[in-house]
């Protein structure tokens, strides 16, 4: 799976480069406007991410070429302006999601995951890893043909933790996950701890032990 | 009760007008006392000499000055003669006396006069009129005049505020009336008094000069939170990368964790005051009708991970349905940041009420103590111990009710704390 990273600030390209390599993906910098046109014009990526403030001219403009040239790519729009009307101008162009400067990025890494599944897969949309299979668009997940009956919130930790394969992921990444915006606003996420332990019981309960890890003082680890 | 500023001379005229007037009345009474004797004295010296003058020009003998003598008081009423011997030339004198049952006034001239080589004593007495008279007849016009001038005074007295301070009622409604968030400029109609113009003028400048330094202070936070946003988001991606490290001691997570802490805060602070600029340059325009108790509840849900953690009840009354015109996200952040408040500040096991009845929606939750009613919608005021929140959010729910005019109230009745927000 290809991404390509259009960001200027290089730490932070080189970051998030670092940790999706590491979850399977393959990544590409452009840190200008005009090494992305060249970029985007010469291959296809699997999802774009695409910061909005570039030097040389703006994202959306870089947007709307890809959609003009009616170009498959997921596109994500990752911009620290936090504004609500690029927000809906970028969805509305076509963007496929939209992430606001600073992110966890093991919600980046979910956020493509889904992107990536979205676009690939129109009618039979499955995604197995080990011996759990989920069905993407019943939103159901079997293992060893067994059904497991999760809650909603359940199911998107579960994705969640699929997306970031062997990563350590805090409390508070997966409180934003779950709740958004809002975990902002709280430093207790205690109730991450109950959702985990549900879905903890649940896969033991179909054989499933152990691949949700603890990790001491930061958080959980999908070990498979 | 505060006075108006021009009844204050008003006051201080009246007074004066009295005293003067007051005074005024012993003042005419000596002159008009001492006017009437002059008077009386030249008449009865007149009558004196007209007398002296007869009795010469008659050449009168013996007989005739005793008929005379009889019948004078029918002939020269108001004077006596009496027979004297002896009497020297020229010792006339005045006098006053009082007399009678009504104790009547007189003034008096006592003189010696001569007919036929013989003296007499003449006493020419004409009544005056009496002191408390005079004084009252004086006393009362004086009161009449004054009378006369203070409804005078009154009259002209409003009459001429009404005119006068037209301009500065209007300077006043503009200035009563301008919102330095409203974004706004002020422009006050020219006066023709020169103070009035002066004031506007300086006015001016005042309000001009805050609009700057207000626009300023708009730009610099806008832009400092823009500047902070990414180093912040590389700080992050780094603490997030260090935490992936295979190889780290249970010590260097903690460390991690406690910088994950500190830095999630400033994160958060940034966001809101880059949130607050926004809502203050009359960003998030468009506007639909939204269901006030619709949006309540997806917010709750949203929030029930919270609310469940700290073992909250939540008690939702719906009296009323409220459908309001207005922007969806600031209105689900307004929602939001009251009902986060409330969930923050509540202890465990304890209720969150919410009310929506008369226009008006109620979040209520325990507490202990009243807050500072005049500082919790400022900026940074932290009202507990707990250090997690930004600070911020009741100053960004009080910007949005500012925006729309709805009216955002705190109270603290029977140990809860109420935050109410009424849609007008």
């Amino acid at each position: 799976m290809k991404i390509l990273i259009i960001e200027d600030e290089k730490e932070l390209a080189k970051d998030i480069a670092d940790y999706l390599s590491s979850v399977g993906y393959l990544c590409e910098f452009a840190a200008t406007f005009s090494l992305a046109i060249e970029k985007i014009e010469m291959y296809n990526y699997d999802c774009i991410l695409l910061d909005l403030m570039l030097p040389g001219g703006s994202g959306l403009s870089i947007l709307e070429k890809l959609k003009a040239s009616k170009k498959q790519d997921g596109i994500i729009i990752v911009s620290a302006k936090n504004s609500i009307e690029d927000k809906v101008k970028g969805l509305q162009i076509g963007a496929d999601d939209y992430l606001e400067k600073p992110f966890n990025h093991a919600e980046l890494a979910a956020r493509i995951f889904s992107v990536i599944r979205r676009k690939q897969f129109n009618n039979a949309n499955f995604f197995e890893q080990g011996n759990i299979k989920i069905n993407l668009n019943a939103k159901n997940v079997t293992v060893n043909d067994s059904i497991l009956n999760l809650t909603k919130k359940e199911y998107d930790l579960l994705l969640f933790f699929m997306g970031n394969k062997n990563k350590v992921i805090s409390k508070n990444a997966l409180a934003e996950h779950l709740s958004g915006d809002i975990a902002d606003m709280f430093d207790n996420f205690d109730f991450v701890y109950a959702h985990v332990k549900n879905l903890k019981k649940k896969l033991n309960e179909v054989g499933c032990s152990n691949i949700i890890k603890t990790v001491y003082g930061t958080g959980y680890k999908w070990d498979m | 009760m505060k006075k108006k500023l021009l009844n204050r001379p008003l006051k201080a005229f009246t007074i004066y007008a009295l005293i003067v007037l007051v005074c005024s009345i012993p003042m005419y009474y000596f002159v008009i006392d001492a006017i009437w004797i002059e008077e009386l004295d030249q008449h009865n010296l007149i009558i004196k000499q007209r007398i002296e003058k007869h009795f010469e020009d008659e050449k009168v003998n013996e007989n005739e000055l005793a008929f005379i003598f009889n019948f004078w008081d029918v002939l020269q009423p108001g004077t006596k003669l009496i027979p004297i011997a002896n009497a020297k030339r020229n010792s006339d004198s005045v006098y006053t006396v009082t007399k009678g049952d009504e104790n009547d006034r007189f003034r008096g001239l006592l003189s010696t006069i001569f007919v036929n080589g013989k003296s007499f004593q003449l006493t020419v007495e004409t009544n005056v009129e009496e002191v408390d008279e005079t004084l009252l007849a004086i006393a009362l016009v004086t009161f009449l005049f004054f009378s006369l001038m203070v409804t005078g005074f009154i009259i002209l007295n409003r009459k001429m505020a009404k005119k006068i301070w037209k301009p500065f009622r209007n300077t006043l409604d503009k200035v009563k009336k301008f919102d330095l968030q409203k974004n706004q400029n002020i422009h006050f109609e020219k006066s023709d008094i020169e103070e009035f113009d002066e004031l506007n003028v300086e006015l001016n400048k005042l309000i001009e000069n805050n609009i700057i330094a207000f626009n300023r202070q708009k730009t610099f936070i806008e832009n400092a939170s823009h500047e902070l946003q990414t180093p912040l988001a590389v700080l992050k991606s780094k603490v997030e990368m260090l935490m992936q490290n295979e190889q780290l001691s249970e010590k260097q997570a903690e460390i991690i964790n406690a910088i994950q802490i500190p830095l999630a805060r400033v994160s958060r602070i940034n966001k809101n005051l880059l949130l607050l600029a926004k809502i203050e340059n009359n960003q998030f325009i468009e506007t639909e009708t939204i269901e006030l108790s619709v949006l309540l509840h997806e917010n709750l849900e949203l929030l029930s991970d919270y609310i469940d953690a700290k073992k909250l009840t939540v008690k939702v009354k719906l009296n009323q349905q409220i459908a309001l015109v207005s922007n969806q996200t600031l209105m689900e952040i307004l929602l939001n940041n009251l009902l986060i408040n409330a969930i923050i500040h509540s202890t465990e096991n304890s209720e969150i009420l919410i009310n929506i009845s008369g226009n008006k929606i109620t979040i209520s939750n325990s507490g202990i103590a009243a807050l500072n009613h005049k500082t919790i919608f400022n900026r940074f005021v932290v009202s507990s111990t707990n250090n997690t929140n930004s600070g911020l959010g009741l100053a960004i729910a009080k910007e949005i009710c500012n925006r729309y005019q709805w009216n955002l109230t705190y109270s603290f009745v029977n140990n809860y704390h109420e935050f109410s927000v009424k849609f007008e």
